[in-house]
C-alpha cells in the first residue's frame, strides 16, 4: 500500500506539482490549502509524513507543527518543513549577535520565539527543513529518506 | 611768562612802580616843602600800602579758601577721570566747599559702587564667553577679526594674537561661505545654523554650525558681526557612518524583500517545468499543459514585481481633474462584486451624496482604492468567520469635518492584522502573501496618495477588521493650484 505524504500549502501550484512529483514515485499525496484544512486531514488522512509550509492563512505551519507534536497520536509524524530555518539558524550559530545585519533582526526574534516555544513545550524538531524554491525530484529524495518507498 | 605770575603780585609790582615815579617827582620839583604836596603824598603812600595790604589779603583768601578747594576738587575729577574711586575730600571745613566736597565725595562713592557693578556684570559675561566651548568671533564690518574666545582658539588652534586685525576668511575652508552666509542673512540681521567648514592652524578641517549675528550700535549703526559656531565634526561623523550603516541596511532590506518575493514565483517555475519535463517524457498533454500554466504563473508574477519596482521608483506626476468619485466607485464595483460574491464575500458602497468632485488623477485613485479593497477581500478569505458572521466589505467616502477634504474608507471585518505588521504595511517589500505578493502594493498606493497632498493611515485589529481611510484635498489647497499650473505650463 502507498505511503501517504500530506502537502500542507496555500500555494496551490506548489501542492500540484509536488503531489505530481510523489505520485510518480510512487506515494499518495493528499493536499491540504490552510492550516486549519491541514489538521483536519492529518486526523482524517493519518498520513506517514507531513510536508509543511510556515506562512499560510487561517493557521501558520509553526502553530499546526505545535498541535500535532503535543497529540499523542501524531507527536511522531515525520515532518518537512518549507522553509529556510536551517540555514538561518546555521547563521545564528556561525555569526556573533553584533555582526547580525539588520534586515535578520525580525526574522531572528520570530526564530528565537519560535525555539523557545517549541523548547518549553519539549517538542521534536522536525526531522529537515527545505527553503523554496524546491526542486521536486529533491523533496521526493528526501520523503523516501525519510519514510522509505 | 607773564600769565604764570598771580595778580597779587601785578599789582603790587605796579603800585611800587607809581611810588617810586612819584619819589622821583618828588626828588625833583622838591614839593616836600610843599605842606598840601606833602599830605598828598602822605595820603597817596597810605593809600597804596593799605591797597597793596588788601590785595594781600584778597590773595591770601583766595588761595586759601578757593583756589586750594577748587584745585583739590580738580585733582579728585582727574583721578575719578582715571577710574579712582577712593579718591574723597577732607569734609572739616564749615564753608559751602565742605557741602560740595560732601556731594562730591556721595557721586564718587556712587561713581564707585556702580564701576564695581559693571565690572563685575562685565567679567560675568566675559566669563560666559570665554568659559563657553562653542567658538565666538566678533568681526569690524570690513572683515576683520575683532576677538576670539577661549573656545576658538581651542577649537582652531589659534592664539588670539595670531588672528585678530586678520581677515575672518582665513579660517573658513571655502572663503565664499561667509560672504553666502551674510548674504542669506538678509533684514533679520541673523542667519541661524548654518553649516560650514574652519581650517584649523594645523590644517585640519572642522565641520561647524554657525549663527552669526549683526552688531548695531544704539544709533542702529552696523558695528560689526558677532559668530558663534559651534564644532560637529565628531556628530558629522558619526551621522554619516549612522547614513552608512543604514543605507546598507536598507539595500539588505530590499534585497531581502526581493529574494523572498523572488522565492514564491521561482518555486512556480520550478514546479511547473518538472511538470513540462514529466509531460513531454510521458507525451502526457495534459500534465505539460498544467506544467505550462504554471511556468506562466511563476513568469507573469516575476514580471509583475518588475512592472511593479518600475512603478515605485518612478516620480509620481498626478493629471488632476475634477472627478465625482462616484464614477471610480462605479468601476470598481464593477470589477469586484462578481469575484466578492465567488468569495463569499459581501460588497457594499456607501457614498456621502453632499461630496463635490475632487480634483485628483481618477486614474490613480482607482488604482488606489482598488490595491487596498483587493486587500481587504484577502483578509477576508483569511478569516474564519463564525456561524452567523458574513464578511463584508464597505467602501465609503464623506466629506471632511473641515468642507476641504474628502475622506475614503475601506473598511472590511476580516483578519485584521498585528501591530508589527500593521508597522510595516507601507514598507517596500513587506508582505504577508505567500503567492502573489511583490511587497510592493502599499507603498506604491501610499506614494500615489502621497502625490495628491493626501493622507492614508489604517486602523487593524487582529480579528476583527482593518479600515483604511485616505484624505484627499478637494481642489482648494495652494499645493494642488500649483501642481495644476504646473501641469497646465508644462502641457502649453
Amino acid at each position: 500500500m502507498a505511503k501517504k505524504v500530506l502537502i500542507v500549502d496555500d500555494d496551490v501550484n506548489t501542492v500540484k506539482f509536488l503531489s505530481v512529483a510523489l505520485q510518480e514515485n510512487g506515494y499518495e499525496p493528499i493536499g491540504a490549502y490552510d492550516g486549519v484544512e491541514g489538521i483536519e486531514k492529518i486526523k482524517s488522512e493519518n498520513p506517514d509524513l507531513l510536508i509543511l509550509d510556515i506562512m499560510m492563512p487561517k493557521k501558520s505551519g509553526f502553530v499546526l507543527y505545535k498541535q500535532i507534536r503535543k497529540d499523542e497520536r501524531f507527536k511522531d509524524l515525520k515532518v518537512i518543513m518549507l522553509t529556510g530555518v536551517a540555514e538561518t539558524l546555521e547563521d545564528l550559530d556561525t555569526q556573533s549577535e553584533d555582526t547580525l545585519e539588520r534586515p535578520y533582526d525580525s526574522l531572528r526574534e520570530k526564530l528565537r520565539e519560535t525555539i523557545k516555544t517549541m523548547q518549553e513545550d519539549e517538542l521534536v524538531r522536525p526531522e529537515m527543513f527545505i527553503d523554496k524554491p524546491i526542486e521536486p525530484e529533491e523533496v521526493v529524495a528526501k520523503v523516501t529518506e525519510l519514510i522509505g518507498n | 611768562m607773564l600769565k604764570r605770575i598771580p595778580i597779587f603780585w601785578k599789582l603790587s609790582f605796579v603800585f611800587i612802580i607809581i611810588s617810586l615815579l612819584v619819589l622821583l617827582v618828588d626828588a625833583l620839583l622838591g614839593v616836600r616843602e610843599d605842606p598840601v604836596s606833602k599830605w598828598s603824598l602822605q595820603t597817596f603812600f597810605t593809600i597804596a600800602i593799605a591797597i597793596i595790604l588788601s590785595c594781600g589779603a584778597a590773595w591770601f583768601f583766595v588761595y586759601f579758601f578757593i583756589k586750594q578747594p577748587v584745585r583739590k576738587l580738580a585733582n579728585s575729577m582727574n583721578k575719578l577721570a582715571e577710574n579712582e574711586f577712593d579718591s574723597q575730600l577732607n569734609e572739616d571745613e564749615r564753608n559751602e566747599f565742605n557741602t560740595l566736597a560732601s556731594s562730591f565725595n556721595n557721586m564718587a562713592s556712587m561713581l564707585a559702587s556702580s564701576q564695581a557693578e559693571l565690572r563685575k556684570n562685565k567679567d560675568f559675561l566675559e566669563g560666559i564667553l570665554e568659559s563657553t566651548a562653542d567658538i565666538i568671533i566678533t568681526v569690524s564690518p570690513e572683515g576683520k577679526i575683532l576677538t576670539i574666545n577661549k573656545g576658538a582658539e581651542t577649537a582652531l588652534g589659534y592664539q588670539r594674537q595670531d588672528v585678530i586685525g586678520k581677515p575672518i576668511e582665513m579660517l573658513f575652508v571655502d572663503p565664499h561661505d561667509r560672504e553666502v552666509a551674510l548674504q542669506k542673512m538678509g533684514p533679520t540681521d541673523n542667519v541661524m545654523n548654518y553649516e560650514t567648514q574652519f581650517r584649523t592652524k594645523n590644517g585640519d578641517v572642522r565641520d561647524v554650525l554657525n549663527t552669526i549675528s549683526r552688531l548695531r550700535d544704539p544709533t542702529g549703526k552696523v558695528i560689526g558681526t558677532i559668530g558663534i559656531s559651534k564644532d560637529i565634526t565628531a556628530e558629522k561623523h558619526l551621522q554619516d557612518q549612522l547614513l552608512h550603516s543604514q543605507r546598507y541596511a536598507a539595500i539588505g532590506q530590499v534585497f531581502t524583500g526581493i529574494q523572498h518575493s523572488m522565492k514564491n514565483m521561482l518555486n512556480a517555475c520550478k514546479g511547473g517545468a518538472y511538470m513540462v519535463r514529466l509531460g513531454l517524457s510521458k507525451d502526457d498533454q495534459q500534465m505539460l499543459k498544467e506544467g505550462w500554466d504554471i511556468v506562466q504563473e511563476g513568469i507573469t508574477c516575476l514580471t509583475d514585481m518588475s512592472m511593479h519596482m518600475l512603478k515605485y521608483v518612478k516620480e509620481w506626476k498626478p493629471k488632476f481633474e475634477q472627478v465625482k468619485l462616484s464614477k471610480i466607485f462605479s468601476e470598481i464595483d464593477n470589477v469586484i462584486k462578481q469575484t466578492a460574491k465567488d468569495k463569499g464575500v459581501q460588497f457594499r458602497q456607501d457614498l456621502s451624496s453632499e461630496l463635490p468632485p475632487v480634483l485628483c488623477d481618477a486614474r490613480m485613485i482607482h488604482s488606489a482604492v482598488m490595491d487596498i479593497v483587493s486587500n481587504a477581500l484577502d483578509a477576508c478569505v483569511l478569516k474564519e468567520f463564525l456561524d452567523g458572521e458574513t464578511p463584508e466589505i464597505v467602501l465609503s467616502a464623506y466629506l471632511d469635518h473641515d468642507g476641504q477634504k474628502a475622506v475614503i474608507e475601506i473598511e472590511d471585518n476580516g483578519c485584521g492584522m498585528p501591530k508589527e505588521v500593521k508597522k510595516n504595511i507601507f514598507t517596500p517589500f513587506f508582505s504577508t502573501k505567500t503567492r502573489t505578493g511583490t511587497g510592493l502594493g502599499l507603498s506604491i498606493t501610499s506614494r500615489m496618495i502621497e502625490a495628491h497632498n493626501g493622507e492614508i493611515e489604517v486602523d487593524s485589529k487582529p480579528n476583527c477588521g482593518t479600515v483604511f481611510r485616505i484624505t484627499l484635498p478637494i481642489n482648494k489647497t495652494k499645493i494642488n493650484e500649483e501642481k495644476i499650473d504646473g501641469e497646465k505650463s508644462s502641457h502649453s
